[in-house]
């Protein structure tokens, strides 16, 4: 589910080469007294392209100069935790909010950004709170959202639910009535690309939102792995043995990936109806099969669930990607400066150009400006209605457990671990 | 004509006795003398700093508790009496285990037949011998993400041989998964094993198959009687290659299965990684490391041990 896993693992072997590089890029940051730049470090991806521009904008009036520093890969994460203790360390680096930064927290190596707030309000007012919140820890903001919104959606191919007369799913029993018809037509019913695991998770984040409410995970998250064995937690699970064993996803699933295109081949191909994913699915279908992509692609939200306590409205997903500081930086004023760059109209036109949702309060002045404006739209009131964003679970949590947490929602759908299983497998995760 | 797998005299093995003829040093007499331990210091110093010194500190590692952050605590034997009782653990030994010596049953035989093949001397034999050798050229990175694709449910191979492959869920089960691992490898490094086989026995003698061929021995008893024997020095060192291979097999399971599913082909290396660098538990991650080093220098001593291959045994007494 995270950002990062929209690349193929192909790239980990690129991993060492590339932090060598990068280490090589930012050698002067701890080490060069006086000299005068802050590094900036991002995940290396196309958006790179708006990192650089918004840099450059900074560099033409600032006396500290900026320095934009990519790491390719997927292990972006691996990659950092390398080097923030080390001399090598950036300035202000891309995360995931929440659980992807609290170790550093814990670790004392971050800036909390109530000072700066306090200078700029803005800096936390132009943003949306469900998003400005992901980077809140005990009770401190330690980062400000600098990229687009990925809400989770349930995309379906529209040709293939016209063709068995189906409408999109509203309610759980729509979902399992449309699993049903379109097995007997011959369809896998969901795409997914089991074989990566995190879009296994998205179906449990969903689920257990409209069964429990945001409630149970945030206690789950905070300590209390009581709330796993709770009847909540079982019903969640019991729906989606359900949909498993209604023979929603095929049964290949583990064997496909989303991230080698798999899975979105699946659904632009019309093999499937329907698959579960981040708001990048657009843009890897759009790369794949534009035609499909503005004629074919239909989305919507996740279908309610009989006697839910979560508010129909919740989505999940990834909130933002967020630039937090390292509490040794020597151009702290600089760097604030760079940090209010991420509410400007200009970082809020360049992200729409590529097809990113920036979740600014001054976002919808410009959707109409953007390459797929009523697609942006449809994303932005329901990021900005929504009463709850769950991060992805495996965002949410260190990454330390992580493996731990893709294991079991892969070994449940498997059938490998029943209920109980996945309820003890949950239980003993590292809190942090 | 049967020398070759009769032993030599009590006095030649092991011994120094039975080797000085084959050393060019001792037959061209006094005037050479032996390399001194000079020679081999560069090698020793390199060898210090990047095998022994990493092992030593990896060795530390494990009694710690370090996420990378901050200094390493010292931890005792948690790690270590952690990993006692981690069935992930055994279970991934056993699964690397397996994966090696599945990857020796099948790679061995195909490339005796092959490169016994190849070592024939038609014209065709040479083009083709050089496409059989591609596969290695490809990374395994390269090789993983082709089969991936290859084996794809829905758009490879098995969408379209739905008699053999069923639902094509090769990578979602435990024995689909293990055998695609073993059958990549296999692809993979069978052209190499194959390359050596090919020189040893181009280095049989002819005199020993014209001489069968007298007796009236077929092809058949040939290749058993004269071109197995033969290869036998060779089949040792190639299967030690393919034991220490297999053993740190990682590339191909982290593109193809990711340890997965579940947790079916996580093999000790693959479980290593994980640890250390997923979940940053590199202390955890060490101890595997440990672990993993002693299995596979007790496999392999086991394996020199029982094929006689430290008393290097020569395969051409007599001739």
């Amino acid at each position: 589910m995270m950002k990062r896993a929209r690349f193929s693992r192909v790239a980990a072997g690129g991993v060492v080469l590339a932090l060598g590089l990068s280490l090589a890029a930012c050698g002067g940051t701890g080490s060069g007294a006086g000299s005068g730049r802050i590094h900036v470090l991002v995940y290396g991806d196309a958006t790179n392209k708006v990192e650089k521009q918004i840099v450059a904008t900074f560099n033409r009036t600032s006396k500290v100069k900026a320095v934009l520093d990519t790491i390719p890969g997927a292990d972006y994460q691996q990659k950092l935790q390398t080097i923030i203790t080390t001399k090598q360390a950036p300035d202000v680096f891309y995360n995931w909010g929440a659980g992807s930064i609290e170790p550093f927290v814990k670790a004392g190596l971050l800036m909390p950004l109530d000072g700066f707030i306090a200078k700029d309000p803005g800096l936390k007012s132009n943003f949306l709170p469900s998003v400005f919140n992901t980077a809140v820890i005990d009770g401190k903001p330690y980062g400000v959202p600098m990229r687009g919104t990925q809400p989770v959606l349930l995309f379906d191919n529209k040709k293939v639910l016209a063709d068995a007369g189906l409408s999109e799913p509203r309610t759980w029993a729509d979902l399992l009535a449309d699993v049903k018809a379109l097995k007997a037509a011959g369809k896998t019913p969901i795409a997914l690309g089991g074989g990566d695991q995190w879009p296994t998770q998205m179906w449990f984040e969903y689920v257990y939102d409209r069964v429990a409410g945001p409630g149970l995970f945030e206690k789950a998250l905070g300590g209390d792995t009581g709330v796993w064995a709770s009847a909540d937690s079982r019903r969640a699970l019991a729906l989606l043995k359900q949909l498993v064993d209604a023979g929603a996803f095929g049964s290949s699933y583990d064997s496909v990936k989303f991230t080698d295109g798999g899975s979105p081949a699946l659904l632009a191909t019309g093999k499937a109806a329907f698959e579960l994913m981040g708001s990048w699915e657009y843009s890897t279908e759009q790369d794949a099969d534009p035609g499909f992509t503005t004629s074919g692609l239909g989305y919507g939200p996740f279908p309610t669930v009989p006697d839910g306590k979560g508010d129909p409205h919740d989505v999940v997903g990834n909130t933002n990607n967020f630039y937090s500081v390292l509490k040794k930086t020597r151009y702290p004023d600089a760097v604030a400066q760079f940090l209010k760059l991420q509410y400007s109209d200009a970082f809020v036109k360049a992200h729409l150009a590529i097809g990113n949702l920036p979740t600014t309060t001054n976002t919808p002045k410009f959707l109409d400006t953007a390459a797929n404006p009523a697609y942006l739209k449809y994303q932005f009131d329901l990021v900005r209605q929504a009463p709850s964003f769950q991060l992805s679970w495996d965002q949410a949590y260190p990454p330390s457990a992580t493996t731990a947490i893709h294991t079991a929602v892969q070994e449940f759908f498997d059938g490998k671990t029943d209920a109980d299983g996945f309820i003890k497998a949950m239980q003993s995760l590292p809190a942090s | 004509m049967t020398t070759t797998s009769t032993a030599p005299p009590p006095a030649a093995r092991g011994g120094r006795a039975g080797r000085p003829l084959r050393r060019p040093a001792r037959r061209s007499g006094a005037a050479v003398t032996r390399p001194g331990f000079g020679w081999a210091v560069p090698a020793t110093l390199f060898f210090a700093l990047f095998a022994v010194l990493p092992l030593v500190l990896v060795a530390v590692l494990s009694f710690t508790d370090w996420d990378g952050l901050g200094a390493p605590r010292f931890a005792g034997l948690a790690n270590w009496r952690a990993l006692l009782h981690d069935p992930t653990m055994i279970r991934s030994l056993w699964l690397s285990v397996l994966i090696t010596v599945l990857g020796v049953a099948v790679q061995t035989p195909l490339s005796i037949l092959l490169g016994v093949w190849a070592a024939g001397r038609q014209r065709n034999r040479a083009v083709l011998s050089a496409v059989f050798f591609v596969p290695l050229l490809l990374s395994a990175t390269a090789v993983s993400v082709l089969w991936r694709a290859v084996l794809d449910p829905n758009f490879g191979v098995p969408a379209q041989a739905r008699w053999l492959f069923g639902d094509g869920n090769l990578l979602g089960m435990r024995s689909g998964a293990i055998g695609v691992l073993v059958f990549v490898g296999a692809w993979q490094y069978t052209p190499f094993h194959t390359l050596i086989y090919q020189g040893a026995a181009r280095a049989i003698p002819e005199v020993l198959y014209q001489a069968a061929q007298i007796d009236g021995a077929g092809t058949v008893r040939q290749f058993f009687h004269i071109t197995l024997p033969q290869l036998r020095n060779t089949m040792i060192t190639s299967m030690i290659l393919m034991v220490v291979g297999g053993l740190t097999t990682f590339d191909t399971v982290l593109i193809l299965t990711q340890g997965g599913p579940g947790t079916d082909t996580t093999i000790s290396a693959y479980y290593m990684y994980e640890r250390a660098f997923k979940s940053f538990d590199f202390g955890g991650g060490s101890a595997i490391a440990l672990v993993l080093v002693l299995v596979a220098t007790v496999i392999s001593l086991v394996v020199v041990r029982v094929s006689g291959y430290d008393r290097m045994r020569g395969s051409t007494e007599g001739l």
